[in-house]
């Protein structure tokens, strides 16, 4: 019998992303969470008799936008056919989808793994994606008793179906692929992503095959609303199928259900073929040309790449890939830290770690804990409010490299910039703050302190050769000169007057 | 019957309990419309995208919300409703 380790999986993915739109795809309604069921609804979503469809250009453009992201094709063409299905969800009885010419075709994500401990750097791959298409969000069922009740708020909300090749091998992988589509969604503007409000949703496919052989019979999860359940799934179907499997049995092409709750996934009803779909292109909708001279000007928005940005922090910066990570995951933050290097280009990775601890921190505490599609992300912040400005920031590193404060002070300082939003010159004068790095005053303190007997014993033994003698008499020069004394500078002086 | 389909299927897919007379008329007509479209493939047409289907990104619609029924007009035309929602006899993909 064959272990475990003989068995290879793989994993393609198909995620549904509500797009960052103020009307529906197909229809002028408004869309958005917590609005009471029914009350975003027109006479199109329920294509009622004489309505005619007419396409959302920012549901277009946020779909080309994000196949520019991925490095895809935008084709010169793309069209909308009907999916034929009855099902209460569906107030028209078909959904308009994209079957043949998708507006998004080919390009791929760039994805990191986890790293052997969390300050190194995982390995990267590139997930392939097939294509992603445009199509329509359908209502949601609650079941109550022996019914089950409709709202078809999210009936025709824009949705992007993103469709990978199955070329994920394990669930830690599948997870990184949606940690990094995610990043990507969100910094391009394209989708806000947002789990608690079902902005994000993945169809897990999953097979398993001895590595080299042709792909197994796979499986198809539905519905997974957040990337730990994609995980699991993942786990749970490969554990299966190896069950399977190993017991002689075959694997079934069949849809399937995950219950988070009891950590399970169960069988739903038979998949359809897809010409059980009865797809036909739809006469409403005209074929659509896709002018180049949009995809250019979309082409301008795509941000810098998530692990360009990290590379180019880490080899022209020379940050820790801790502190680049960490900046590069929000994009309003790592544009934050741009700004503040900017005004002190020197010393970038002191901005870093004020900006990867300090300033997170202090934002983070502002905004309180979320739980996106990624329930392991922190959450989200904002610089919009934040009460520093880069350039402040830059300003408070400047005094530190120069020695006019400690780090430690510049924590200080740093809480005080954060409470008051004034300058860091500001607040050292205002404390009294600024060391004393008057190498002559000090050195008569330096002086007086060594010919007191009380420490004669230390000075003994320092020179003895204990290197630690000497700490002992730091204490009372820090005293004298109320602890503005620049620390280096005493050490400095002291060694030099005790020989 | 023509290749390509199957009534019983069909009619299951379009939710249609059909009698048999009703399955072999049908199957008649629908043999008669498929035909057609048989007919019409013979035709010499060009492959390419047909021009005049084609709308250019100025026929799109604003990203601009407009009104809506309201959940009062939506669930009057209902057979049945409750709280604002449409009641449907329950359909579920639940665990069995």
């Amino acid at each position: 019998m064959s272990s475990s380790s003989d068995w290879e999986v793989v994993i393609g993915l198909e995620v549904h992303v509500q797009l960052h739109t103020r009307a529906k795809v197909f229809a002028s309604s408004s869309w958005g969470f917590g609005q009471e069921p029914n009350e975003q609804v027109d006479p199109v979503v329920l294509g009622l008799p004489g309505t005619l469809p007419v396409v959302n250009r920012e549901a277009v453009e946020k779909s080309i936008l994000f196949g520019l992201v991925v490095g895809a094709e935008i084709p010169a063409h793309c069209s909308w056919d009907r999916k034929n299905y009855f099902y209460p969800d569906n107030p028209k009885n078909y959904q308009l989808t994209q079957k043949d010419f998708p507006v998004v075709i080919g390009g791929s994500v760039e994805i990191e793994l986890p790293g052997p401990s969390r300050n190194v750097m995982g390995e990267h791959k590139h997930v392939r994606i097939h294509h992603a298409h445009l199509e329509e969000d359908v209502g949601k069922l609650s079941h109550a008793g022996s019914g089950s009740l409709v709202d078809y708020n999210r009936a025709g909300v824009p949705l992007l179906e993103i469709v990978t090749e199955p070329d994920l091998r394990s669930s830690a992988e599948a997870e990184a692929f949606l940690r990094s589509l995610v990043a990507m969604l969100t910094q391009a503007g394209v989708a806000d992503c947002d789990m608690e409000k079902g902005q994000l949703r993945c169809d897990c496919n999953v097979s398993i095959r001895h590595p080299g052989a042709p792909l197994g019979t796979r499986t198809e999860t539905k519905n997974l609303n957040s990337i730990s359940s994609v995980r699991d799934t993942v786990i749970f179907e490969t554990a299966r199928q190896v069950r399977e499997l190993e017991a002689g049995r075959t694997i079934t092409q069949e849809t399937r259900g995950w219950n988070a709750d009891l950590g399970r996934g169960y069988v739903l009803r038979d998949k359809e073929d897809a010409h059980d779909y009865r797809y036909f292109p739809d006469p409403d909708i005209p074929t659509l040309e896709l002018s180049r001279a949009t995809v250019e000007r979309l082409a301008k928005q795509v941000p810098e790449n998530l692990y360009d940005r990290q590379r180019r922090y880490m080899d022209t910066l020379g940050l820790p890939f801790t502190a680049a990570s960490v900046l590069v995951a929000n994009r309003e933050l790592a544009e934050w830290f741009e700004l503040s290097v900017a005004a002190h280009p020197a010393n970038p990775q002191g901005i870093a770690n004020l900006v990867a601890n300090d300033l997170l921190r202090d934002l983070s505490a502002a905004v309180g804990s979320t739980t996106g599609f990624d329930e392991a992300a922190p959450a989200p912040v904002s610089l919009s409010s934040c009460p520093i400005k880069p350039a402040q920031l830059a300003g408070l590193v400047k005094l530190t490299d120069e020695g006019v404060i400690s780090k430690q002070q510049a924590k200080e300082v740093f809480a005080e910039m954060f409470k008051s939003g004034q300058d860091a010159a500001a607040i050292v004068d205002a404390k009294g703050l600024r060391q004393n790095s008057d190498t002559g005053e000090l050195e008569k303190i330096v002086q007086e302190v060594i010919a007191d007997p009380a420490v004669a014993k230390s000075i003994a033994e320092y020179r003895a050769g204990n290197e630690k003698a000497i700490n002992a008499l730091k204490g009372p020069i820090m005293k004298r000169t109320q602890g503005k004394a620049n620390p280096g500078l005493i050490d400095q002086l002291l060694r030099k007057a005790l020989g | 019957m023509a290749e390509g389909f199957d009534i019983d299927h069909l009619a299951k897919l379009s939710r249609l309990s059909l009698t048999p007379e009703e399955k072999a008329l049908y199957s008649s007509q629908l043999n008669s419309i498929i035909g057609h479209f048989q007919a019409l493939a013979q035709a010499d047409l060009p492959t390419s995208i047909d021009d005049a289907r084609v709308v250019r990104e100025s026929a799109l619609r604003s990203d601009v919300p407009g009104p809506s029924l309201g959940a009062e007009a939506v669930t009057r035309i209902a057979p049945a409703s409750r709280d604002g929602q449409i009641s449907v006899p329950r359909v579920v993909d639940d665990e069995a």
